[in-house]
C-alpha cells in the first residue's frame, strides 16, 4: 500500500557510501527516498513498476 | 440481587460487564480516536491517487474516480470524543466506472494478530465497533480481508444524520492461518464507493469466502460517497477486538498513541531555527546528518523532505542554506540518515548541525503497510 504513481526512479549513491537506495519522482512531483529493503512496501511498489516494464536509472 | 462467585458455575448475577472500560490494550485498531494526524491535518482534492494522507494509520484507497474530496480531522465526535476524521465530497461523480473504488482502510501486522487463532477450530470471533454519521442517511460496507489466505468477510452498516455506534461481530474463521510476521495480513476497511467490478457479484454478510472481487461492495441499496457534493461522512472511535461483545472503546493517551503510530511513520517537524540534526562535514559541500527514531520501525523508512531551502547547515558562527536533501543508504530501523548539500563554505570533518531554517522543514520517514 505504498506509491501508486511513480514517473521515474533513478538509483543513488552518497560519495562516501558502498550501498544504494532509490530515489523516486511520482506523478504529482513528489520525492521518495526509498530503501531497497523487502520489508519496505515503497520498494515492493517499485519492484512492481519494475515488473511493469519500467526500468530504474543508474547512479549518476 | 447481589453478585455470586461460585467455583462451579463462575459468576452469576452479574447483568453487565460492560459499564466501563475493562483494561488496557484491547483495541487492535491504531489511532481509532483519530488524535494523532502527523503528515496533515486535512488535505483537499483527494481522489486521483492512493495513501496516507491524513490522521495517521488511515490509507484511502482511491482507484479511477473522477470524485474528489476532502480528508480531515476535525473537532466533532459523540460525548467522550474530541476528535473525529471527516471526509467531504467536493467534486461528484455519478459516472461510476467498473474499476472505481474508495476504501478507508487500516492494515495490521500478522505478528499483531495471532490471538485471532485464525485458521484453527477455536477462532475467535471479532467485533468491530465505530461511531459514524453523515450529512443524510447512507448504506455503506465493513471489511475483513486476510490478505495471507486471500478470505474475505463483510457486513453493511446504516449511517444516519446523528452520533450512532455501529457494532458488527464477524465470526471466527477456521480456515486459513495468519502468518506470524511484519507484513500485511488483515485489512479493515470501510468501503465508501464502488465500480461493477465490486459491485457485480452477491453479497453475503458474515460469511469467510474466498475473496472476490464482484461481492466485496456488492449489497443492495448501497451508498456512493461521490454521488452528490453535498456527501459527507465522520467516524471516530473505531475498535476491533476479540470475542463477540463491542466492550466500550479503549481510549489511549496522545502519547501512547503517537509511538504506537511511530512504528509506521515518523514526522520531524521542528519550529523555526530548532535543531533537526547533529552533522558533520563530508567535503566543502556536503553535511552528513542523523537522527535517531524515537520508535524502532516496522521496516527501514523511505524519507521525504519538504523543500530543499527549509533546511540550514550551521557551522562555526556561519550559515548555510541547503541546495538539495537526500536520504543516505546508511539508515535502518532505528536511525535516519541524509545529507544536505550547500554551495560552498565546509571543512571536512568539521561539526556542525542541521536546523529549521524557516518554520516549514520536515522529515517524514515512513514504513507503513
Amino acid at each position: 500500500m505504498g506509491i501508486s504513481n511513480i514517473n521515474t526512479c533513478k538509483y543513488f549513491k552518497d560519495s562516501f557510501g558502498s550501498q544504494k537506495n532509490i530515489k523516486v519522482t511520482t506523478t504529482d512531483n513528489k520525492i521518495l527516498w526509498v530503501p531497497m529493503d523487502v520489508e519496505n512496501t515503497d520498494y515492493i511498489d517499485v519492484l512492481a513498476w519494475v515488473d511493469a516494464g519500467n526500468t530504474i536509472e543508474e547512479v549518476d | 440481587m447481589s453478585l455470586v462467585l461460585n467455583g462451579t458455575t463462575g459468576i452469576t448475577n452479574l447483568p453487565s460487564i460492560n459499564s466501563g472500560q475493562l483494561g488496557g490494550r484491547r483495541n487492535i485498531v491504531y489511532n481509532g480516536e483519530m488524535k494523532v494526524a502527523q503528515r496533515s491535518t486535512s488535505v483537499t482534492g483527494l481522489g486521483a491517487t492512493s495513501g496516507y494522507f491524513t490522521l495517521d494509520r488511515w490509507f484511502m484507497f482511491l482507484q479511477a474516480t473522477a470524485g474528489r474530496l476532502t480528508m480531515a480531522q476535525v473537532a466533532d465526535g459523540p460525548a467522550g470524543f474530541a476528535n473525529c476524521m471527516k471526509l467531504t465530497t467536493t467534486t461528484a461523480d455519478t459516472s461510476i466506472a467498473a474499476g472505481e473504488r474508495l476504501q478507508l482502510l487500516q492494515v495490521f501486522e500478522g505478528q499483531d494478530l495471532q490471538q485471532l487463532k485464525k485458521g484453527t477450530s477455536s477462532a475467535e470471533a471479532v467485533t468491530v465497533s465505530f461511531y459514524v454519521k453523515a450529512n443524510a442517511a447512507a448504506l455503506y460496507v465493513c471489511e475483513l480481508l486476510d490478505s495471507d489466505g486471500s478470505r474475505m468477510n463483510t457486513q453493511s452498516f446504516a449511517v444516519t444524520t446523528d452520533w450512532n455506534r455501529i457494532e458488527l461481530t464477524f465470526v471466527g474463521d477456521t480456515a486459513s492461518a495468519i502468518v506470524d510476521d511484519n507484513t500485511a495480513s488483515l485489512y479493515l476497511s470501510i468501503w465508501l464507493h464502488g465500480g461493477a467490478t465490486f459491485t457485480g457479484g452477491t453479497f453475503a454478510s458474515n460469511t469467510w469466502a474466498a475473496s472476490t472481487e464482484a461481492n466485496r461492495y456488492a449489497v443492495a441499496n448501497r451508498t456512493s460517497i461521490f454521488d452528490a457534493t453535498s456527501r459527507t461522512f465522520f467516524i471516530t472511535g473505531v475498535q476491533m477486538e476479540l470475542g463477540s461483545k463491542a466492550t466500550e472503546f479503549e481510549s489511549r493517551s496522545f502519547g501512547e498513541e503517537l509511538a504506537l503510530c511511530q512504528r509506521y511513520c515518523f514526522v520531524m517537524a521542528p519550529s523555526t531555527n530548532a535543531s533537526v540534526a547533529p552533522a558533520f562535514a563530508r567535503s566543502t559541500t556536503v553535511a552528513f546528518g542523523i537522527a535517531e527514531l524515537p520508535v524502532t520501525m516496522r521496516a527501514t523508512p523511505s524519507l521525504a523532505f519538504s523543500a530543499n531551502n527549509d533546511f540550514q547547515v550551521q557551522f562555526l558562527g556561519s550559515v548555510a542554506t541547503s541546495t538539495a536533501m537526500a536520504a543516505s543508504p546508511e539508515l535502518h530501523k532505528n536511525m535516519i540518515a541524509f545529507t544536505a548539500t550547500v554551495s560552498s563554505g565546509l571543512t571536512a570533518g568539521q561539526g556542525m548541525y542541521i536546523r529549521d531554517l524557516n518554520g516549514g522543514a520536515t522529515i517524514t520517514a515512513a514504513a507503513e503497510l
